[in-house]
């Protein structure tokens, strides 16, 4: 920082902060105002999007009165139903397949000595600034080029390139907090590596491993660019219907998608925080028994 | 230990970009086979005055993004830094919370309000202000708007992250030494604030300049982004070698702002720790 | 550089004393370590035997820690080998080692409670559950712990941890302990109390304790044999007196307490100081007339004034004083380049502080059988 003058006002300067944050002087109405304004406008759209999805009319402008009728549609259809099965699909096998390689990867890396590891450090990164549309053209490429028809196969192999560095950017910084020499202590007791991965080391790392997991879960379930460029005919994934409905126009059918959606990205964030805390205690159980068949 | 996540991405990334490459450089052949060659001749057609102002109205369109992101960005997140108390984590959470949502939803919110038969239309018409209804689709407002609304958490987050490192009694300390707002906020606030603008910054544009979500759906044909055009190639036109130039400029250009980016983030960090 | 044994050779003494490898617990044959370019550990060979407290003392970087870690099995020599009770462990992993390791940093387990993380090492060898629980009873009542057994490592104090680490190690009746600076992290009182403590264990359970330290007061309280390390190589070993009171060498005088080192030349008639003053130390062999040498003397030896009969005598300023409590240390130039500290007691009857001021000029002497000659 530039000033040195101030510097010796710090402590007078901090005690005035203390009194005037105590006597509440310290909120300027305008900030407070734009926040206000900020949060209607950000959820505002939203909760419209849920309230027509109510709707008894095919209005968007006028709200008439209560009615599933569009949740209706969307489960009697069956490309609509086949779409939210295959995003759940694409969700689910993206989720295992990339929090596997993720978390081997963590490991290979988080102790890089050889050069080949070091380099890795980096190059892991590129996929995470890769921008989504590159990442698409690419997959596709690669995909027809091989002689490989889209489908359902072709999204989880894309989705989950480009996850996997999720995975290990979060799994790693947490390994690299932890201790070495609590794995050299187990390792000193008489645990074998595996048996100190499986006793020590996980146990501490589990937060980590479900918090991305969940998030490549809903990153894929949510995606649409990778999935629209990789899709084959039938089944496509959600976003690419809504995508495809809304070429052709608004109607409440998506407002009932998007809330669905809405809603399953709000019970995967609920799951995100509350997991690692459930398990966080049962967790310890499962060592124990663990360690007493063991 | 290395191995099978090695093994993927490269097969599975490192490889398809290199595929990429070659496509770029080949021609179609009259049936719309993509034919390898040495064509370096698409490249030049990238920047054809024909879709010229398709790149340049997707870095115009990403920089506003940017420009707006930071006006409305900036005072959210220095209010929840400053003022948010014990309540910090949540109210940030809170702001971000929208944004979870996908992206792809997100703009049809939009779209359903913006459009002609949509609520925005509906209030007006309702209120008497406008009798036909406002265009307010579209237009490149709308597409910016949408933007805006879609990568606007990739710059609070930042933001607010260095906002919040700042300790408040520099600001007393500044309003003591310098008297009004504006010059402590110049000579205090910004210099802390700097690492984040810029960090969110390059986050907002970045994927902006390549969105093509926006466009479509609340822009049209003179709306049209760089990534609109390379879905178009690739998706209808067939015409992949020229979908694949394209690409792989819009990289080019990225990878430049990415490396001065870490460039100065890692100087930053170097003499910050000198 | 080799290692200066003294007159008694020990290592030799214990391979072929009468006991034969039978007494010996840990064994260093020409180990060296290399990581790179750098040199580690240079040549060690040391014996340490059965039952003793045996300390490796040096300052950072000085191999100790390297040397231990290649009795855990964490590091593996680049040269020579390591005899665990006779047997070459060269490529014997950590868990099959029958040594255990107390760490710096207790490195205990934070998910389980003081009970599983005593008991962790008795699980991986598949002791029945009732002996590990009277054997894990056992180790908390040692360390002074019971009653403990459910607390979590985050509600333990420093040295809370410190005993469950211990116990953890013990629990599993190792040949060997190896302890790696466990009372670095905590405050002086502590460390006094646990220094005594672990010394008491020591004797108790009988088993070999290895143990690094920088702090040579540690090393001189606790240990049987000390070996004092610079540079990768051991300078001196032996019992802590015998390091203390005939240091061979220049590092381990300067490094075990406080010391005097006097620059000096031999003559034909004894050694001459760089102040001029001559007098006749014993001298070690291989001393050539001309040589230079320093001549070390304790503080503790030295007297000011009152000087008794036959001392060597020498002249200089008082330049600094400094109040200890117990002593006060008086330091003293005798020439531009050449200090000496002196300590006197503080008794009821005169207090060095009220005999001595700073610019006095003062007169010093020692014995010539307290001053070592050391090349």
């Amino acid at each position: 920082m530039s000033a040195p003058g101030w510097a010796a006002r710090l402590p007078l300067a901090r005690r005035r902060a203390e009194r005037r944050r105590r006597r509440g002087f310290d909120r300027p109405r305008f900030l407070l105002a734009f926040f206000l304004l900020f949060v209607v406008w950000t959820f505002a759209p939203l909760l419209v999007v849920a309230l027509f999805s109510f709707n008894s009319t095919p209005s968007l402008q006028n709200f008439e009165g209560f009615s599933l009728q569009w949740y209706d549609e969307f489960f009697s259809s069956v490309t609509l139903r086949e779409s939210l099965v295959a995003s759940i699909e694409i969700g689910f096998v993206t989720m295992i397949v990339g929090t596997v390689l993720g978390t081997t990867l963590a490991f290979a890396l988080v102790r890089a000595r050889s050069r080949v590891a070091q380099a890795s450090n980096v190059l892991m990164l590129i996929p995470l600034v890769t921008p989504e549309i590159v990442a698409g053209v690419s997959a596709l490429v690669l995909f027809t080029q091989i002689g490989m028809d889209l489908s359902l196969l072709t999204i989880m192999i894309a989705e989950i390139t480009f996850s996997i560095s999720f995975v290990t950017v979060i799994v790693r910084a947490r390994l690299a907090t932890m201790n070495r020499e609590v794995e050299e202590a187990a390792l000193d007791l008489g645990a074998t590596r595996i048996q100190t991965v499986r006793l020590v080391v996980l146990p501490a790392l589990w937060p980590a491993i479900i918090a991305s997991a969940l998030l490549i879960f809903a990153l894929s379930f949510d995606d649409f660019v990778i999935a629209f460029f990789t899709t084959g005919e039938s089944p496509t994934p959600l976003p690419v219907q809504i995508y495809s409905s809304i070429r052709f126009g608004v109607r409440p059918t998506i407002n009932a998608i998007g809330t669905l959606m809405l809603v399953i990205s709000f019970l995967i964030v609920a799951l995100a925080v509350a997991l690692p805390r459930l398990l966080g205690r049962r967790g310890e159980q499962n060592v124990l028994i663990g360690g007493e068949a063991g | 230990m290395l191995a099978p996540a090695g093994v993927w991405l490269l097969l599975l990334f490192a490889v398809p970009m290199g595929i990429v490459v070659l496509v770029s450089l080949g021609r179609t052949d009259p049936i719309f086979e993509a034919v390898y060659g040495w064509h370096p001749g698409n490249y030049a057609d990238v920047f054809d005055p024909l879709f010229a102002p398709v790149l340049l109205r997707s870095v115009t369109y990403a920089l506003a993004t940017v420009a707006l992101c930071l006006l409305i960005g900036y005072p959210i997140a220095y209010y929840i830094a400053r003022f948010g108390g014990r309540w910090k984590t949540l109210l940030i959470a809170a702001v971000v919370l929208p944004f979870l949502v996908n992206y792809l939803v997100r703009t049809y919110a939009w779209v359903a309000i913006l459009s002609d038969e949509g609520l925005a239309n509906g209030i007006l018409q309702d209120v008497g202000l406008a009798e036909n209804g406002v265009r307010f689709i579209n237009t490149s407002w709308a597409v910016i708007g949408g933007l805006v609304y879609g990568y606007l958490a990739f710059m609070i987050l930042p933001l607010y992250a260095a906002l919040d490192r700042m300790d408040p009694a520099l600001i007393e300390a500044g309003k003591d030494l310098y008297g009004n707002r504006w010059q402590t906020f110049w000579h205090v606030t910004w210099p802390a604030a700097f690492q984040g603008v810029v960090a969110g910054c390059v986050l907002v544009f970045l994927p902006a300049v390549g969105d093509f979500i926006s466009a479509q759906l609340l822009g049209g044909p003179d709306t049209y982004m760089v990534g609109n055009l390379i879905q178009q190639q690739f998706l209808e036109a067939q015409n992949w070698p020229f979908g694949a130039a394209l690409t792989i400029v819009m990289m080019g250009f990225l990878l430049i702002w990415m490396l001065l980016y870490v460039r100065s983030a890692t100087r930053a960090s170097r003499e910050a720790s000198a | 550089m080799t290692a200066n044994h003294t007159t008694t050779d020990p290592s030799i003494q214990a391979t072929t004393g009468s006991d034969g490898t039978g007494s010996e617990a840990i064994r260093f044959e020409g180990v060296t370590k290399r990581f790179g370019a750098t040199v580690a550990v240079d040549d060690l060979n040391l014996t340490i035997r059965r039952g003793e407290f045996f300390s490796l003392l040096g300052p950072s970087g000085c191999g100790k820690t390297t040397t231990l870690r290649m009795v855990a099995g964490f590091e593996q020599p680049t040269e020579g080998s390591v005899y665990l009770e006779g047997e070459p462990v060269d490529d014997v992993p950590p868990y099959s080692r029958n040594v255990n390791t107390v760490f710096q940093s207790y490195a205990l387990f934070e998910h389980l409670d003081v009970e599983r993380n005593v008991a962790f090492g008795l699980k991986r060898r598949k002791v029945p559950g009732d002996e590990i629980r009277s054997r894990v009873a056992d180790a908390l009542e040692l360390v002074q712990l019971t009653g403990r057994e459910r607390a979590k490592p985050r509600q333990l104090s420093g040295g809370q941890m410190q005993r469950v680490a211990l116990a953890r190690a013990l629990v599993n009746r190792p040949a060997v302990l190896l302890l790696d600076e466990p009372l670095g992290a905590l405050d002086l009182k502590l460390r006094k109390q646990m220094q005594v403590e672990l010394k008491e264990i020591q004797r108790e359970v009988g088993i070999t304790f290895l143990y690094v330290t920088h702090d040579q007061e540690e090393a001189l309280a606790m240990s049987d044999r000390i070996a004092v390390m610079d540079e990768g190589a051991v300078q001196q070993f032996g019992p802590p007196e015998e390091i203390y009171e005939s240091p061979q060498k220049p590092f381990v005088a300067g490094f075990i307490g406080v010391s005097n080192l006097l620059p000096a030349t031999v003559e034909a008639e004894g050694v001459r100081l760089k102040t001029g003053e001559l007098f006749a130390p014993p001298l070690p062999e291989g001393c050539e007339e001309g040589a230079s040498v320093f001549c070390s003397v304790r503080p503790e030896k030295i007297f000011l004034d009152d000087l008794e009969d036959g001392m060597v005598s020498v002249e200089g300023e008082i330049v600094e004083r400094i109040y200890l409590g117990t002593t006060t240390q008086v330091i003293v130039q005798l020439a531009p380049d050449v200090r000496v500290v002196a300590l006197e007691q503080n008794t009821a009857r005169s207090r060095a502080d009220d005999r001595w001021e700073i610019g006095m000029r003062v007169r010093l002497g020692w014995h010539p059988e307290h001053a070592l000659v050391l090349r």
